[in-house]
């Protein structure tokens, strides 16, 4: 990044000295030169980012502390190309020697509570860290009863993998361990939920998968609680394409309700039929992470309302809730969003902890859903607040009968993306 | 009193800084002001803006490109770079997230991200 400017210097001295004379009551915290406090909850493309841009561009202004339990990070945005054997484990797994050599201090311990009133965060082994700013930013928790006969036991032999990491190496391991003619189900989740086109480019990798190994006669079944999903017309005409007779996606109105699932037996019974499968794929309904919901920072929805010009919590103006845990309007939750609207978060901290300038905030979103190998599609847009919420401006989606060398270059796109922001968040 | 010539009116009445334009504009009383050095009308970038804008190129924008898919942005010229940028919001080029995203960007936003990556060298 570019050095620190003089206007930039002048800018923040500046900023100081406004802030003595019109803050008496702080007077002496900032004669003593105490320096303003971020503190992140949650490692990933949200509080990630929000840490490292708040971090680069206060240069030393601002302490930033990122609380983030998990010493390696599985991101579950790429964990589908592992899935369809694109790439290893190790590739989608990162740590954080990056950004504590940046400066930021990483504790890798739970948030277990927010005191709010105290404005700190209080650790699972009851340590406190003190904030003046805090961004919540846990991503996802499952709802365990939203499948009925489904629960965190279950998840040991019917994994979801919606939560990256060992749940994404077990469903690896079954699916590599398929034979020719197996029934492969998947419980598709109700809206809303993380990665809208998610649960359909892994139930293409799965074909790939068992396509690759020569299976004829196996089946995919997808059982979804909504009549339509992202990028529908594009998986359709690939699944025909690369995966005939293999992939049957089945809406409410045909299947009748899921009523029942058996970790034991792998039987899954709809209204319409029952399924002796070999492998379950359960991709449960979901809510805000557990220490948003405490908070007080969720609704009964149970994700985060936030103020679109900022990001900021509808509950406290101290706090910003970014990603899969917030309420996010027109944009879908995705890593790019979470990534796009920890930046805006980021230059509104600083503006108000560091007098920096702001300017109106504007977010953007692309996802890529790799179908077969080389035939990537996407989907996306630009954002601005309008009508209360995060408000669709454009929208681009790709279009059925593309050249397959712009499906290539979808591909190549998508995993330059990744590059990029991986960089992001980890340094 | 200057020679113009009848080629010389031409450059004259074009020209921003030629010496006769200036006086004819002052002896209509229409304000003059001399932008000193470099072209004229030329306006100190705003690179803070240019820095907020750019944070959103930067998730897919890195130095070096891994597959060939995303380029290099970094370093590039100022007029290189707006040349590209107005190009995919005219949608001369094509590229659907790139229309979406010059789409909604104005001159003077390109303008400061073109003064923002060419004085950039990395993330």
């Amino acid at each position: 990044m570019t050095d620190l400017t003089r206007r930039r210097f002048v800018e923040l001295t500046g900023a100081s000295l406004l802030s003595i004379a019109a803050t008496p009551l702080y007077a002496p915290q900032v004669l003593a030169q105490a320096k303003p406090k971020l503190v992140c909850i949650g490692g990933g493309p949200g509080g990630g980012t929000v840490a490292r841009y708040v971090n680069k561009d206060a240069a030393g202004a601002i302490e930033v502390t990122l609380i983030e339990p998990q010493k390696q990070f599985t991101t579950c945005f790429f964990s589908n190309i592992y899935v369809g054997g694109y790439r290893p484990f190790k590739s989608i797994t990162h740590n954080y020697d990056k950004v504590r050599k940046e400066g930021i201090r990483v504790v890798h311990q739970a948030a277990a509570s927010i005191d709010r009133d105290k404005k700190q965060v209080v650790l699972a082994g009851g340590r406190r860290i003190p904030y003046d700013r805090l961004v919540v930013a846990p991503g996802i928790d499952i709802k365990w009863d939203s499948v009925p006969g489904y629960s965190e036991e279950a998840a040991k032999t019917l994994p979801h993998a919606w939560k990256p990491g060992p749940q994404t190496q077990l469903l690896v391991r079954q699916l590599n361990a398929l034979k020719d003619g197996d029934v492969v189900v998947m419980i598709a989740p109700p809206n809303p939920y993380r990665c809208p086109p998610g649960p359909y480019e892994r139930a293409s990798m799965f074909a790939h998968v068992l396509k690759s190994k020569g299976h004829k006669k196996s089946k995919i079944v997808i059982l979804d609680p909504k009549p339509n999903f992202s990028k529908q017309a594009l998986f359709t005409e690939g699944w025909e394409k690369h995966y005939p007779g293999m992939v049957e996606w089945q809406d409410p109105k045909v299947h009748g309700g899921i009523k029942s699932v058996d970790a034991k037996t792998k039987e899954v019974k709809t209204d319409l039929a029952s399924y002796k499968a070999a492998m379950v794929n359960v991709i449960p309904a979901q809510m805000a992470g557990k220490i948003a919901r405490d908070a007080g920072l969720a609704d009964a929805s149970g994700f985060c309302p936030i103020d679109p010009e900022s990001m900021k919590s509808k509950s406290d103006g101290n706090t910003f809730v970014v990603g899969d845990a917030c309420i996010p309007g027109d944009m879908p939750k995705s890593a790019f969003s979470a990534n796009s609207q920890a930046k805006v978060a980021a230059m509104i901290i600083r503006g108000e902890l560091a007098g920096a300038r702001t300017f109106p905030a504007r977010y953007s979103n692309t996802c890529w859903s790799l179908i077969e190998t080389d035939d990537d599609v996407k989907v996306g847009g630009t954002y601005e607040p309008g009508e209360g919420k995060l408000k669709a401006v454009t929208t681009f989606v790709s279009q059925r009968g593309e050249p397959a060398e712009m499906r290539k270059q979808n591909y190549r796109e998508s995993i330059d993306w990744y590059n990029g922001i991986v960089a992001d968040i980890f340094g | 009193m200057l020679s113009i010539g009848v080629m010389g009116v031409r450059s004259v009445l074009t020209s921003r800084l030629h010496p006769a334009r200036i006086a004819l504009l002052v002896a209509l009383g229409v304000p003059v002001v001399l932008a000193l050095g470099g072209t004229s009308g030329a306006r100190t970038p705003d690179l803070e803006l240019g820095r907020y804008l750019a944070a959103e190129c930067m998730t897919c924008h890195r130095v070096a490109a891994a597959s060939g898919g995303i380029p290099n942005i970094y370093g590039m010229t100022e007029v290189r770079f707006s040349e590209l940028v107005k190009a995919y919001r005219d949608k001369r080029l094509s590229n659907a997230v790139m229309q979406t995203i010059a789409g909604r960007l104005k001159d003077d936003e390109i303008e400061a991200l073109a003064a923002f990556f060419a004085r950039t060298k990395r993330p």
